[in-house]
């Protein structure tokens, strides 16, 4: 977005940070990407340094110090997290949210903006630590499905990336689908 | 100019004592539920009144007004299912707990909840917003409901009674009323209607709402499993859990459950439990809100 | 007169729904017709009685204009005194707007008497204080009231009100400046939240203490401990306690001298 203008509809607001940890990222438009890429050469050059993958847990304070180090400087990056990854050695799923004040929270699900107000309540309710990625797909379709219905902005569709202990890999979604307001 | 003149030309202690009509009112057997209300002596008065009370844009503001907060209700095929929380708050007060933000209209039905599980003839409306300003109102719409029972011998229409409301609210638009309505009804001209009626004048049919604070957490959980064949218990099941969602998220929403079903023959009330026990069984019988953990 | 009907100021609607903050930083404003004369009251139900309580104080600011200054009223008296009357109002805030109110309310209920030539009941006197209190929506009265009396069973009815009106039938309320410190003592005491029955159960089965209708004495100690509380955390209490006890035989009248510093 600039001004009232889409300048691209589908936009990757992600990053790959190592073999199996995503970041998504919103906010400043600038800031972001050059957070997140700077993120992600840093963690490539654990990677190359050391010759082993930094665990999720590991980036996501790494992220948040980072950070809390920018808040305080002169030009903080606006930029709002939401990172996923797979711990290399338990293969446990960890999931963190961090805003752009520096707060982090290792959650289950979460959301940032807009989206917040709408999916949460939806997780509380139908979310549970044992569903497969199938029921979780269909958790997510049931979020933008709201989204579609009651945001009064259009927002394009989404784009899904999965996380397994594999890798990453991106999902095709049905963006076009219409939904309306009971 | 003029303004100077009509302040100067004016007997200084003019209002001191009670005018006739004021003494009139005084004396009157019927209380005035009426549109005469007092005004500030200043130019810009919605300006005043949010200087004063409006803790939204002024938090220091010294007149805190109470505000209601989650409410829904929505169309199915056995009726409308209306539902509340109960929770009141003046700036991060907690004023009440056991606020009934469901408020019947009509005369029939305003009576106090019964103990008995018979149906009550008559309109639901719900409060969010300045809790004064739908009491007062919602009052005055039931007299306005009333007289017209007894001018045309038949109950009025859904459509009708909220026509009269948004006309209101219209006609007091900028003035810095706040409320968000919804008038649930079943009658035999309209079946089971659903109106949403706010201060800013606005006036909509539907088959669901969610008002207030809480009401976009409401939303996710109503919208995910609503459909208009849902059975009677499906459809109190998903109200009550849609505010139990929102109670859960939204700091301005908690306390009660109030729940109601609105049927061809009237009103029946579902109960008015605490959140707390509810929120617990559902957590540990169904494994929702995952995110609650004794984790550190 | 103004007419009231009209749209004056669109552009400064407040909005109810998903409305824009107003960016603009807040007027100053040259009218302020309001002060806090500090003070808190409390008011508590039995089964057959009702208790108003409030301090004396009267503070402006930091100063303490005057140690005697009552903030419970009989309302509907046979005359001056307050003889005969059957129900009480407790205000707090402005006092200034809080006499305004007490009169008024006072002269309906003597009017309704006079003309229906029976007492008002505390059902219909609570509805009526509230359209009062509604009727200066636009300019409302600075005061947190509440409202005691027997209902028609003869239990004890207790009401509050916000300041444009809006209320609730309640057990009990604690309304001015320390009723955020003494609110919660009453949720407490009085309808027994966060209390269980010691045994009856392992964690969620533990069972809430059932809330049940105190007795006289009983309720009286316990306004007398909130406000000896409430003196020793809060600057604008203090000085003396006007306690008024509603039941069947009448109203009694206590006083209780509080800490005056």
């Amino acid at each position: 977005m600039r001004g009232p203008t889409v300048l691209k509809a589908e936009d990757d607001k992600t990053r790959q940070l190592n073999k199996n940890t995503l970041m998504a990222f919103s906010g400043e438009s600038g800031d972001t990407v050059q957070f997140a890429e700077y993120i992600q050469a840093n963690a490539a050059l654990y990677s190359m340094r050391n010759d082993t993958e930094l665990s999720p847990s590991a980036v996501a304070n790494f992220v948040r110090g980072e950070l809390a180090r920018s808040l305080r400087s002169r030009s903080p990056y606006t930029v709002n997290l939401l990172l996923g990854g797979i711990d290399p050695v338990t293969e446990a799923p960890h999931l963190y949210w961090i805003d752009y004040l520096a707060s982090l929270a290792p959650l289950p699900y979460a959301a940032h903006g807009y989206a917040q107000y709408y999916c949460l309540s939806i997780l509380d309710k139908h979310h549970n630590p044992n569903i497969n990625l199938d029921e979780g797909l269909k958790l997510l379709t049931l979020c933008t499905d709201e989204l579609k219905r009651r945001l009064p902005i259009d927002y394009k569709g989404v784009l899904v990336k999965v996380v397994t202990k594999d890798g990453v890999r991106e999902i095709d979604v049905d963006n076009d689908k219409v939904v309306k307001c009971a | 100019m003029d303004k100077l003149v009509a302040q100067y030309s004016r007997p200084p202690h003019q209002n001191e004592l009670y005018n006739e009509q004021e003494q009139e009112d005084l004396s009157a057997s019927v209380p005035p539920l009426s549109l005469k209300f007092s005004l500030p002596p200043v130019d810009n008065r919605s300006a005043f009144l949010r200087a004063m009370t409006d803790d939204h844009s002024n938090p220091s503001c010294p007149i805190k007004l109470a505000h209601g907060t989650t409410t829904l209700a929505f169309r199915f095929q056995g009726g409308i299912i209306v539902c509340t929380d109960s929770r009141a708050t003046a700036g991060n007060w907690i004023a009440s707990q056991t606020v009934k933000k469901v408020i019947p209209v009509s005369r029939l039905s305003r009576g106090e909840d019964k103990p008995s599980n018979d149906p009550t003839p008559g309109l639901l409306g719900t409060m969010a917003g300045g809790a004064a300003d739908c009491q007062y109102w919602l009052r005055y719409l039931s007299q306005q409901c009333t007289l017209h029972e007894i001018r045309h011998k038949r109950r009025i229409t859904v459509a009708a009674a909220s026509k009269i409301l948004a006309n209101l609210t219209y006609a007091y638009k900028g003035y810095g009323l706040s409320m968000g309505t919804m008038l649930a009804g079943v009658t035999p001209q309209e079946g089971p209607a659903l109106y949403y009626i706010d201060s800013d004048g606005t006036r909509l049919p539907g088959n669901l709402f969610c008002v207030g604070s809480g009401q976009t957490f409401a939303y996710g959980v109503l919208d995910a499993e609503y459909r208009y064949d849902l059975t009677e218990q499906e459809a109190l099941n998903l109200g009550r859990r849609s505010i139990l969602a929102a109670m859960h998220r939204d700091a301005y929403s908690g306390g009660f459950i109030n729940l109601y079903h609105v049927k061809e023959e009237g009103w029946v009330h579902h109960g008015f439990d605490d959140m707390n026990p509810i929120f617990w069984k559902t957590k540990l019988d169904k494994g929702e809100f995952s995110n609650v953990t004794s984790e550190l | 007169m103004t007419s009231f009907m009209g749209h004056q100021s669109r552009g400064e609607t407040i909005g109810y729904s998903f409305s824009e903050p107003t960016a603009a930083p807040v007027k100053q404003h040259s009218f302020y017709p309001y002060t806090d004369n500090g003070g808190s009251t409390l008011g508590i139900t039995g089964s057959d009685f009702a208790i108003l309580a409030g301090d004396t104080r009267s503070t402006s600011g930091y100063n303490i204009n005057s140690r005697m200054v009552p903030k419970v009223f009989r309302i509907g008296g046979d005359d001056e005194t307050g003889e005969g009357a059957q129900i009480l109002l407790s205000v707090v805030g402005f006092a200034a707007d809080g006499n305004a109110l007490k009169e008024r309310l006072d002269t309906m209920v003597r009017m309704y008497k006079y003309q229906h030539g029976k007492s008002m009941s505390v059902g219909a006197c609570a509805q009526r204080l509230s359209t009062i209190l509604y009727e200066k929506r636009f300019f409302p009265y600075y005061v947190h009231a509440i409202l005691a009396g027997l209902d028609e069973e003869g239990k004890g009815a207790l009401y509050s009100y916000d300041p444009v009106g809006s209320y609730e039938r309640e057990q009990c309320r604690a309304a001015g400046a320390a009723s955020s410190l003494i609110m919660p003592f009453l949720d407490n005491q009085v309808n027994f939240k966060n209390q269980y029955i010691p045994g009856s159960g392992e964690g969620h089965a533990l069972e809430p203490k059932k809330a049940e209708p105190l007795p006289k004495n009983t309720v009286k100690q316990l306004v007398r401990d909130a406000f000896t509380s409430a003196v020793e955390r809060h600057i604008e209490v203090g000085d003396g306690l006007q306690m008024m006890i509603i039941t069947r035989e009448g109203i009694e009248e206590v006083y209780h001298p509080l800490k005056k510093d």
